[in-house]
């Protein structure tokens, strides 16, 4: 069994102390943040990726995937006492949730999501194991074209997934691939639309575009709406932290169901962990005896939605880890983190560096395992940070933005442009524009630039290429079907906009 | 998009644009798309099968034009909320800012060496910057403007000034941007968050920072 022993082996590496202590810091410094309202899993990790440049590539993507896990239980904390979901991925927790808390269940609303969340990251762990390699067998039999097109798809899906418009969401994937090709060019070293500014000779940095157009942005709008936020905060003693019987009992098949369908939809390239959650809050409701329980504090509720959106974050690691291609906003700032490291995300990983392989899939299970023990208990701590007025958090979250991103290349012009940045990405907001797929297209841009191009170059110049080859062919099939089939209801009716993804 | 959606018309008015996030929204990426295809004008294109360095920005670019002015047309069929006044403003004001920034800090060499304080232009800049925020910030606009200024602030005077200084001011600018502010509150907590990302950043993660200011 190749599986157990590579696994044993990701373990050996994962439980080093060192290593142990990085996951354990992520995910405490993750909930930290995540729990702040407004800031997700993408600021979050934004913010905290410049203390990670210091460790070696194995503990800092250790940390990393630490501090994603934290954020996205920091959020549901936050959607149950506060009612204000943290990020996208756990709106639909407030739904139940802060009813429960409201009813003077918080206790079992945290736990349920804790251990909800905990099973979900065991099931899904093994998955990504699993399948891993498999899929990178696959990927070897890539060519740049079969790569582009893949490329191609992923984006694709992530527009279809995406909420609102697609010709949108398409051209903001347009300004992300043209502002990745600021700065030299990959084969000839010739500096493009760069304008003779030194700093701009490698390209805008990731992390300012990340940290300027999620965290800042984000900042800007909340400080508008602040006057109007109305908080309840549970500020009462969080007593009873342990679920009942009946409610474990009751929670056991949203759990398994949720998991199941979170582990499937956070494959898909796209809003992974939203759609999850969003979508097994429905399922539950619909196999439920009594829908009517639902919005009214059903354990069902938190349980199902909680599961489901670890388990997409889970497995939204298998794209990045077997084919390189990052299916979300979060993926995509772990390709930029693991590139800072000097890895290429994609296939050889798995056989290059199989300790950063195995290490970071078995740190996913101690990461989860650590939630759930540590974030409990903690939990009163998280109801006093809560509490802390937003007129102190925003300053002291944009120092330690502006520290960190000072801080990767000891450059002020880096901090400069993400004033820039903040304004483009608060403009985008304001006019409708999601900026994750813009993200997505500037990481992807690079690559999928120097696969166009070598493809180009094997076919001598012949762009059917991508058609003559059955496995991109295909690939692009798929993706030609899902953009009409996205785009068709919009031509006929109004589209529902049904998931609202902010990602922040 | 020809979805044979007709305008209102006969009204007062006549014409009216009725999606007001889509149109400007697709115009602004249409300059953009224009502004890319200006900018990667030099560069060489296809030579032979092989792409240029010029070919994938002009691709990308003439895409994102064609969907910018699809956009933009279809804010002319289709309805949709007004664009908020706050937005239009404190964006535009903001890239003021950065542009003054810009200016000050490129051009104001002489006089800063003049006063014998080299690569001190940084700081000036930071400083008209922080005057010009000052007396244009009003009601709604301050949070982006403040925002823009902190960050610019911390951008002039981090070399210069030092980490503690940079931070201090920094977080003061930056916590302006809310009319709730209070200050003798702002400055103890600046203070206060300042030694926590000296400790934090110097000490705890080794990075390499100036504390105090060099002259």
């Amino acid at each position: 069994m190749d599986l157990f022993i590579n696994l044993a082996h990701g373990f050996s590496v994962a439980l080093s102390p060192m290593n142990l202590l990085f996951c354990l810091i992520g995910a405490l410094v993750g909930t930290l943040i995540g729990v702040l309202p407004g800031v997700g899993p993408v600021a979050t990790i934004a913010m905290l990726l410049p203390i990670t440049f210091g460790l070696p590539p194995v503990g800092a993507l250790i940390m990393l995937a630490g501090i994603y896990y934290g954020a996205q239980y920091g959020g549901s904390t936050t959607s149950i006492l506060v009612n204000i979901p943290g990020e996208a991925s756990s709106v639909v927790t407030t739904l139940d949730g802060h009813q429960m808390a409201r009813q003077g269940r918080a206790g079992p609303a945290l736990a349920i999501a804790a251990i909800g969340s905990f099973i979900a990251g065991c099931v899904s762990t093994v998955l990504v194991a699993a399948v891993g390699a498999p899929l990178t067998k696959l990927a070897l039999l890539f060519g740049p074209a079969e790569y582009f097109s893949l490329m191609v798809l992923g984006l694709v899906f992530a527009v279809v997934l995406a909420k609102g418009s697609v010709i949108k969401a398409v051209a903001m994937i347009m300004l992300g691939l043209l502002l990745s090709m600021v700065g030299s060019d990959i084969e000839t070293g010739q500096s493009r639309m760069a304008f003779d500014v030194p700093e701009l000779s490698d390209g805008i940095g990731f992390v300012v575009v990340a940290m300027g157009v999620f965290g800042f942005a984000e900042i800007i709008r909340n400080l508008e709406n602040q006057s109007e936020e109305t908080r309840s905060i549970v500020t009462s003693k969080v007593t009873g932290l342990m679920p009942t019987w009946p409610d474990l009992k009751a929670s056991a098949g949203a759990i398994t169901r949720g998991t199941i369908i979170g582990s499937i939809l956070g494959i898909l390239p796209g809003g992974g962990a939203v759609i999850a959650a969003f979508a097994a809050y429905t399922f539950e409701k619909k196999v439920s005896k009594d829908p009517s329980r639902f919005g009214r504090g059903a354990i069902e509720g938190v349980a199902a939605p909680e599961s489901a959106n670890n388990a997409a974050a889970q497995t939204s690691f298998i794209p990045l880890l077997t084919l390189g291609i990052p299916p979300n906003a979060v993926m995509a700032l772990m390709v930029g983190a693991m590139t800072i490291h000097g890895i290429v995300p994609g296939p050889q990983v798995m056989t290059k560096q199989p300790d950063l392989f195995w290490g970071m899939i078995a740190s996913m299970w101690l990461g989860n395992l650590m939630l759930v023990v540590i974030n409990l208990p903690l939990v009163g701590v998280w109801v006093k940070l809560l509490q802390v007025p937003y007129r102190m958090m925003f300053p002291a979250i944009l120092i330690f933005c502006n520290i960190g991103n000072y801080s990767i290349n000891n450059a002020p012009f880096d901090v400069g442009m993400t004033a820039v940045f903040a304004l483009v990405g608060y403009w985008l907001l304001k006019l409708d524009f999601e900026p994750a797929p813009m993200l997505l297209g500037f990481v992807l841009g690079p690559l999928m630039e120097e696969n166009l191009r070598r493809a180009m170059l094997i076919a001598r110049g012949d762009p059917m290429t991508f058609l003559y080859r059955p496995i991109s062919a295909t690939l692009l099939a798929i993706a030609v079907f899902l953009l009409v089939l996205a785009v068709l209801p919009m031509i006929r009716s109004k589209r529902d906009v049904v998931f609202v993804e902010g990602e922040t | 998009m020809s979805d044979g959606i007709q305008a209102p018309s006969g009204r007062s008015g006549g014409f009216r644009i009725r999606n007001q996030q889509d149109f400007y929204g697709g115009l602004v990426l249409v300059a953009v798309a224009a502004f890319a295809l200006w900018a990667s004008r030099d560069l060489p294109g296809m030579r032979g099968f092989a792409f240029g360095p010029g070919t994938a920005p002009r691709i990308f670019a003439s895409i994102l034009g064609a969907l910018g002015l699809i956009v933009a047309v279809g804010g002319l069929v289709t309805d949709g909320p007004p664009v908020e006044r706050v937005a239009v403003r404190g964006t535009a004001l903001g890239a003021v800012l950065i542009a003054i920034f810009i200016l000050v800090s490129n051009y104001a060499t002489p006089i800063t060496a003049g006063l014998g304080l080299r690569q001190y232009e940084t700081v000036l800049a930071a400083i008209v910057v922080l005057l010009v925020t000052i007396a244009i910030a009003r009601g709604a606009d301050r949070g982006p403007l403040y925002v823009v200024a902190g960050t610019l602030v911390f951008a002039g005077t981090i070399r210069p000034l030092g980490l503690v200084l940079a931070s201090f001011i920094s977080i003061v600018v930056c916590a302006a941007a809310t009319v709730e502010v209070r200050w003798r509150e702002t400055i103890l907590w600046a203070a206060g968050l300042t030694i926590f990302c000296a400790l934090l950043f110097v000490y705890a993660l080794n990075l390499p920072f100036n504390f105090w200011p060099r002259f």
